[in-house]
């Protein structure tokens, strides 16, 4: 009598498909998936310790490592925690700016993710270097205004380091410019190939109900189904004031995450034009020159605030004694708690499917282990 | 689920392509987009506008290199005064205590007849291997004594000496000058006023014995060995501490080295049928030296200011070196 | 199925669930911080503290009946000072939208005390939160299917987040702590 016997093994931590030094052992009865338990700490560095150690403005740069694709909006979501804390207005010029900057982020960040998922699928190289090639134009206009490419540091309390000039916005508008055509070209580039069908559809699915329970956000949360934006749940910055859209799946498939991450970046696009179209003039400052950015003392109390960053919801919770550094630093990362969805998402699918399903999630190692 | 806080026209579902599997058309549109580009981008221009989605992209790093914008931060530097040679660090400590890492170390410089301290900084040591390029020792300096500079080729296999000491830390403010030409403009005034107040509280030398200048403000390098003035290898440009040649190494290997390209120099100079390569090798240190400032031109898009200078620079020092090498077989 | 003002659901579950607040909280309802100065640690009584053995029905109670089914965020503060850890609980409303509700849970820090229930059951995406609080923290969970540390390797001792966690010092390079 045959019978099959189950095999553990482990994907990672150095592992191609695995976006960062992330580890999974696996359970397989022949090439299904029986089990997987995701193993994590490879890059830990215990920042939330250095978040309490360190003064408010001493942490920003920190914030920038958390997600390395999106450190302008993790720059936002910091800076925004802190001046709830220490109750900070920000001028209407800044708040522009970091909308700005952090559509822009959500473009470059959708672009290269879904570049990695497919090149996990084999579409290899092609797709993933379109989307650097977005990233990097994108990437060339953030150095001019914040001095790096990645790790920007581009938010201060009560607004930007750096206001934006003219050669920025006239370089951004050529960008966007260019920018249907390249949706264009990347949506028929592959989005009906039957290879990226037979890969992508009804593989990793996750319900709705399930979706909710996971504490999953952002373009995964969205394409199980529910419409849940936080820009439009709990409106920050000046989000309210533009029209746009929430795309969602329906299946909640690797295939509606791809889709919804496609209508994102449209969206994103609608929210650039408006933005550069309300932006004020700047009489108003760009940064609240009252704010004594390097001794900034908060009063005891807690805060927390959150902002729609391309991977889900990015919160910061701090605590503090009313001193200058924070009593207690947490930071909710998107991509950490999405995760845990991963090992449902993939039981019963094949090996092959599990690195799809791990890149349609888009994880980022540096805020996954903090 | 019904959404109450979303208006309805507000949320879209996504088109989804439920047909079945066709026989490869889907893929063929694909690779008909691909073959598109891979056209444009092997008989079309080089991509000069962010607008463009087709063409080239590509830049051909050592050789080709885009504009550094101005506010691009990599690694801190420390300024000093062309005309006086006093550096304009007065050790006030500001950027030590922001440094989210910790790697600043500054000892202030005392007066040796009365053990009062004076504004000028005795010992600076930077760790560039910890630094994290944030940029904040630059924003809260009030003296703009620091800045960041846009020299990123750093990279060594001796890992101690990424501990970086005031004498590699130096740069002249007309180096700052040449990459951040409007950052500098703004601040200048401010800032040279500030070191004239601190030059008169500095006795002696203090706040100017740092580093390869001397105190008419001439580099050491150039006055100590005219001979390798005309040699590329003269530490005198301001230039980071990679191109900087003999500032990592011992002070008597530095020297060995300079008398060694000194002697190259002559010998090329001597042999009249080496004219031409002498004449690439001479405009080495203009190359060098034009390097900032081309490289500050003002940021045009990702393409259109490209510097030569690395490919130049490298083939004038392989022409020395050939040069050099006929003159010894006596061609 | 409606949005709670802050401090609202602690008055509610005064009267529906009375057991469940946690009687040490339960005099003083007030969004003023106590007295502070520089180093002080504040305990905010503002929010619905409720008993440690009561968080799994406070939380299916909140969800049932107000909507607020999407919990997003566990965060374990430890207040040396007061001789206690917290941990708090965000829960958002994904139908309405809206700012979060934040539930309480205040417990000792001897591994006695520092026992909470675990919501991982009902929301599976509480396990990896309560596994770091776990491991940084040293709260136990107990009903968690896979309790292990989750940054620090298996053989790790103590939690490096406390207050009380010497920072500075390694036994591995033989410097000791302050």
């Amino acid at each position: 009598m045959l019978k099959t016997e189950e095999l553990q093994i482990n994907i990672g931590p150095q592992h191609p498909s695995t976006h960062g030094v992330f580890r999974m052992l696996v359970t397989v009865d022949g090439e299904t998936l029986v089990d997987l338990k995701p193993v994590f700490g490879y890059l830990h560095r215990n920042h939330e310790q250095l978040g309490e150690v360190n003064t408010y403005l001493q942490n920003m740069p920190f914030t920038d490592r958390l997600d390395y694709f999106n450190s302008m909006v993790n720059n936002h979501a910091y800076a925004r925690t802190i001046e709830t804390l220490a109750g900070v207005e920000v001028p209407e010029r800044a708040q522009y700016i970091r909308v700005i900057m952090d559509e822009l982020s959500r473009i470059l960040n959708h672009a290269t993710a879904m570049g990695f998922m497919l090149g996990d699928m084999g579409a290899w190289q092609t797709a993933l270097l379109w989307g650097m090639r977005e990233r990097e134009k994108i990437l060339d206009m953030f150095e001019y205004v914040s001095g790096a490419r990645m790790m920007c540091n581009y938010c201060r309390f009560g607004g930007v380091v750096r206001d934006i000039d003219d050669w920025f916005i006239t370089e951004l508008k050529k960008l966007m410019q260019g920018l249907p055509h390249y949706f264009d070209d990347f949506e028929g580039l592959l989005l009906n190939s039957e290879i990226l069908l037979a890969r992508a559809r009804n593989i990793g699915v996750l319900p709705k109900e399930l979706a909710l329970a996971y504490s999953v956000t952002g373009p995964v949360l969205r394409g199980s189904g529910v419409a849940y934006d936080i820009r439009k749940a709990e409106p920050y910055a000046v989000y309210d004031r533009f029209k746009f859209k929430v795309p969602v799946g329906t299946v909640g498939d690797v295939y509606d995450r791809f889709l919804v991450r496609i209508a994102e970046m449209r969206e994103s696009y609608k929210i650039l034009e408006q933005a550069l179209e309300q932006l004020p003039d700047a009489t108003g400052g760009f940064i609240n020159p009252k704010v004594k950015q390097q001794s900034l003392k908060a009063p005891a109390g807690e805060a927390y605030a959150r902002v729609e960053s391309p991977k889900g919801e990015l919160g910061f919770y701090v605590v503090s004694d009313g001193s200058g550094s924070a009593y207690r630093y947490k930071v909710r990362a998107p991509s950490f708690i999405n995760l845990s969805a991963l090992a449902d998402m993939c039981k019963g699918y094949t090996i092959a499917d599990v690195v799809v399903i791990l890149g349609s999630i888009d994880i980022v190692m540096g805020e996954v282990d903090r | 689920m019904t959404l109450s806080h979303l208006a309805t026209e507000d949320v879209f579902v996504v088109e989804r392509n439920d047909a079945d599997f066709r026989a490869g058309q889907g893929m063929t549109k694909g690779l008909g987009i691909v073959f598109r580009k891979f056209r444009k981008a092997l008989f079309g221009k080089p991509n000069s506008d962010r607008a463009d989605t087709e063409g080239q992209f590509n830049v051909q790093y050592p050789e080709e290199r885009l504009a550094m914008p101005e506010a691009y931060r990599n690694m801190p530097i420390l300024l000093y005064d062309d005309a006086t040679g006093h550096e304009l660090c007065t050790s006030c400590f500001q950027c030590e205590r922001i440094c989210p890492p910790q790697v600043i170390h500054i000892t202030q410089a005392k007066d040796p007849a009365t053990g009062k301290p004076v504004p000028a900084a005795a010992k600076f040591v930077l760790e560039y291997d910890t630094c994290m390029s944030c940029g904040y020792c630059a924003e809260v300096c009030p003296f703009d004594a620091i800045k960041m500079d846009h020299d990123f080729e750093l990279s060594t296999a001796n890992h101690p000496e990424l501990d970086v000491d005031y004498n590699r830390l130096l740069r002249p403010v007309s180096y700052y000058e040449t990459i951040a030409p409007t950052m500098w403009s703004d601040v200048k005034e401010q800032a040279m006023k500030k070191l004239q107040n601190n030059i008169k509280r500095r006795p002696g030398d203090i706040g100017r014995d740092h580093g390869q200048k001397i105190k008419g403000g001439a580099p050491v390098a150039a006055a100590a060995t005219p001979a390798a003035g005309a040699a590329p290898a003269a530490a005198a440009k301001p230039r980071g501490p990679v191109a900087a040649i003999g500032k990592n190494m011992p002070e008597d290997k530095t020297a060995k080295l300079l008398a060694i390209r000194a002697a190259n120099a002559a010998k090329r100079g001597g042999g009249a049928a080496d004219a031409a390569p002498v004449a690439q090798a001479a405009p080495v240190v203009e190359a060098v030296a034009d390097a900032p400032a081309a490289v500050s031109a003002a940021p045009t898009g990702p393409v259109a200011a490209i510097g030569q200078n690395m490919s130049e620079d490298k083939r004038a020092k392989l022409e020395a070196i050939r040069a050099a090498k006929r003159a010894e077989r006596g061609e | 199925m409606a949005l709670l003002a802050r401090g609202e659901l602690r008055s509610i579950l005064q009267t529906q669930l009375p057991n469940v607040l946690d009687s040490r909280w339960d005099t003083q309802a007030t969004d003023q911080v106590e007295a502070h100065g520089e180093g002080q640690t504040v305990l905010l009584d503002f929010d619905a503290v409720v008993k440690a053995e009561a968080i799994v029905e406070v939380a299916h109670f909140v969800r049932d009946t107000f909507g607020y089914d999407f919990l997003s965020n566990i965060t374990a503060v430890d207040y040396l000072k007061q001789g206690l850890i917290e941990l708090v609980y965000q829960f958002y409303n994904a139908a309405e939208g809206g700012p979060d509700l934040r539930v309480r849970v205040r417990i000792g820090r001897s591994p006695e005390e520092c026992i909470v229930p675990s919501l991982t059951p009902t929301w599976p995406g509480a396990d990896l939160q309560e596994r770091e609080a776990y491991d940084m923290y040293g709260v136990v969970f107990p009903g968690h299917p896979n309790l292990a540390r989750i940054y620090m390797w298996d053989e790790f001792k103590g939690f490096p987040m406390r207050k009380d966690f010497p920072k500075t010092g390694d036994k591995y390079t033989h410097v000791t702590g302050e």
